[in-house]
């Protein structure tokens, strides 16, 4: 049995949203990798277990989250992806989550979001908040490089299937995904790239997804996956509810954020799906945790011409 | 570095030389003291010796650096559209002879010009038709100083419906700044059954509307009065930096500017502090039109944090595609041509958009059909 004393001492710091040091992300970077490569691509997840959206380096909110939903691991969790960019506090927030990760392999689950990609984060801003906070970017590596590893999907209880975005033409069955090789930076196309860029949509079929990556998939298309697999549920993050949740696709397909006041400018309600020891479902809402300083939301004004 | 130390040597040179005034006057003040950094900083006076002095590679001189460029080349053709009822003449210059028409909208200030590089570099896939708008270029109207949104949207239709009459081919609308606004509310307005796409470029409600209270400000602290169309060239590009791409500013900036025969000097050919009374028109709401706007879209940006609360949430609902350029100053059709025709072309190869409009239908497939290929 090994020592959790580190590791313990760095999610105590962490939840006081203090960064660890590079070489603690290095350390605990590779501790991580360790476990996450030992990971399906459909990774199997027991109840009861609460399933959370979007967070996006809310840090507070984060920590609110888990103020609503009982602290880790008296909960077991299941976070869609989609820790880092927009926020303030990435860095701390996807340091957390991984260091409860490594602390507690078999009580969290933490799936790999459209934003946990090389690309996106030197766009959305992660990339930035490591150079800010680190002076360099070793953290961002050691991050971007951990992310290959993260799972793409998770199965509660052979029912309820979770993924980040949604559905992809080229994956009809679960072993379809099984099969897939994970372990790179999120493609363009394909379907990889579709698991964690596509959206349910009021059409039916399949549809080019306005996003510019990933599909759009009508209902008749997630009733044929549900029927196909055996499951009753899709449970997805990446598009922003303004009820924290939302149900669609007459039920078949759900969709939890966990991210409020979203950008610090979007007034939606955040929420969390607890799935209880009888497979029974119950949303919790929550709203933006009070904070003794709000973040700098002033924009520089751009020196637009007209 | 490349740049800067030749600019420095080019400084050097004038210096040594005897070159006329009106040449040192384009110099850039701020090379001049990189130059004087290097001079200082060399520590012994013997490498400047004249022996020791490498023969100088050759390179053009200011003046023929910021020279002026034609557009030929990038566009194949210029055309004044004259719209019947009023008799006004629009510019509009064209490139491309197969594929969807890809029409351009300028922002305020500039010229169809604007997108030229773009133009050149798209027009084997798509036909590019830029016009300059009411009040630019060469454009000739009855008010050129009209440039409320419902003047200027009815412009485009207008000419649209001069140039292709009743059977349009299918359209990408893309407009920059201003001229986003009016891309957004000319699409807004359905009346275009074959439009199938619509770009808007470095324009969000949000910003914009925050930024106008400086705007008069920014304006007047550009430069009015030039010696030359060279003289604007380098201005835009070093002094006021509205553009950081020399090579479009050089064909695109000398549209902007007219000859004043009073004053004996180029101006700028439109009178932007003029303009303010419509400056809310164009932006208020746009947000929330652009949303509901029935086409595919695309939102490019020079900086993520531009968007303001509606296109936040409209982004993170996946309800267009956002795509920021880094590096690229406000406009990113000059500044970044080649990524922004790529990005242009991408995101109609994406939404199938051919000649005839979109080919949607096709993709709706049922899963077993994509399964089995």
């Amino acid at each position: 049995m090994p020592s959790y004393a580190d590791v313990d001492r760095q999610i105590e710091q962490l939840s006081e949203c203090k960064p660890l040091s590079e070489i603690e992300v290095k350390n605990l970077c590779d501790q991580a990798r360790a476990i996450l490569v030992e990971e399906w691509n459909v990774q199997p997840v027991k109840c009861p277990v609460t399933v959370c959206g979007d967070i996006h380096g809310q840090f507070h909110d984060l920590i609110e989250l888990f103020r609503i939903g009982g602290k880790a691991p008296d909960t077991n969790y299941l976070f869609m992806g989609d820790y880092v960019d927009r926020g303030y506090y990435s860095v701390e927030t996807v340091s957390l989550l991984v260091a409860l990760k490594v602390r507690y392999r078999d009580r969290i689950t933490i799936l790999r979001g459209n934003h946990e990609s090389r690309q996106i984060t030197q766009v959305y801003g992660f990339y930035d908040e490591c150079l800010r906070k680190y002076g360099n970017a070793n953290v961002w590596k050691y991050f971007t490089d951990l992310f290959d590893y993260l799972p793409l999907t998770a199965l509660i209880e052979r029912e309820i299937f979770c993924l980040h975005g949604g559905l992809s033409p080229s994956l009809d069955t679960l072993d379809h995904i099984r099969a897939l090789d994970r372990i790179q930076e999120v493609p363009h196309e394909g379907p990889m790239c579709d698991l964690l860029w596509s959206d349910p949509d009021d059409r039916c079929g399949w549809g080019i997804s306005p996003r510019g990556a990933g599909y759009t998939f009508g209902q008749d298309i997630a009733e044929q996956f549900n029927h196909t697999n055996g499951l009753n549920l899709v449970a997805r993050a990446h598009q922003l509810v303004m009820e924290g949740y939302n149900w669609c696709q007459d039920k078949n397909v759900v969709t939890v954020f966990s991210a409020p006041n979203y950008c610090y400018r979007c007034g939606n309600m955040a929420a969390i799906m607890e799935i209880d020891e009888t497979m029974r479902r119950s949303f919790l809402q929550f709203e933006p945790a009070p904070r003794q300083s709000e973040p700098d939301v002033t924009r520089k004004t751009p020196d637009y011409f007209l | 570095m490349e740049r800067l130390s030749a600019d420095a040597d080019d400084d050097f040179g004038v210096e040594r030389s005897t070159i006329g005034t009106a040449m040192l006057s384009l110099e850039d003040p701020i090379m001049e003291e990189g130059e004087e950094s290097s001079s200082t900083s060399g520590g012994e006076p013997s490498v400047f010796a004249p022996e020791s002095i490498p023969p100088r590679p050759f390179r053009e001189p200011a003046s023929s650096k910021y020279a002026a460029l034609p557009w030929q080349g990038h566009f194949d053709e210029e055309h004044d559209i004259i719209i019947p009822a009023t008799g006004e003449a629009f510019h509009v210059y064209v490139a491309g002879s197969q594929g969807p028409v890809v029409f351009c909208l300028h922002g305020g200030g500039y010229s169809g010009l604007s997108f030229a590089l773009v133009a050149g570099k798209m027009k084997e896939k798509v036909r590019v038709v830029a016009i300059d708008m009411r009040g630019h270029g060469q454009s000739r109207t009855n008010d050129d100083s009209d440039l409320s949104a419902e003047t200027l949207c009815s412009d485009v239709l207008n000419v649209i419906h001069t140039m292709y009459g009743q059977n349009p081919p299918a359209f990408i609308l893309i407009g920059h700044s201003m001229g986003g606004a009016i891309a957004v509310r000319v699409a807004a307005k359905r009346v275009l059954p074959t439009l199938a796409g619509l770009v808007v470029v470095d324009v969000v409600e949000g910003t914009a509307m925050a930024s106008l209270i400086h705007m008069q400000k920014i304006l007047s602290s550009r430069q009015m009065h030039f010696q030359s169309p060279e003289q604007a060239i380098m201005w835009t590009v070093k002094g006021g930096g509205a553009l950081r791409n020399i090579d479009s500013a050089r064909i695109s900036v000398p549209s902007t500017l007219k000859f004043d025969e009073q004053k004996q000097c180029y101006v700028w050919r439109t009178p932007l502090q003029d303009s303010e009374a419509y400056w809310r028109g164009w932006y208020e709401g746009l947000s929330d039109v652009f949303l509901s706007c029935p086409v595919a879209k695309l939102l490019l940006l020079a900086g993520t944090d531009r968007l303001d609360r509606s296109l936040t949430i409209g982004q993170m609902q996946g309800k267009f595609q956002m795509i920021v350029v880094r590096h690229s100053g406000h406009a990113i059709q000059e500044d970044e041509p080649e990524e922004f025709a790529n990005v242009v072309l991408n995101f109609i190869a994406r939404n199938r958009i051919g000649t005839f409009g979109s080919e949607i239908p096709g993709l709706r497939r049922p899963i077993q059909l994509r399964s089995s290929n």
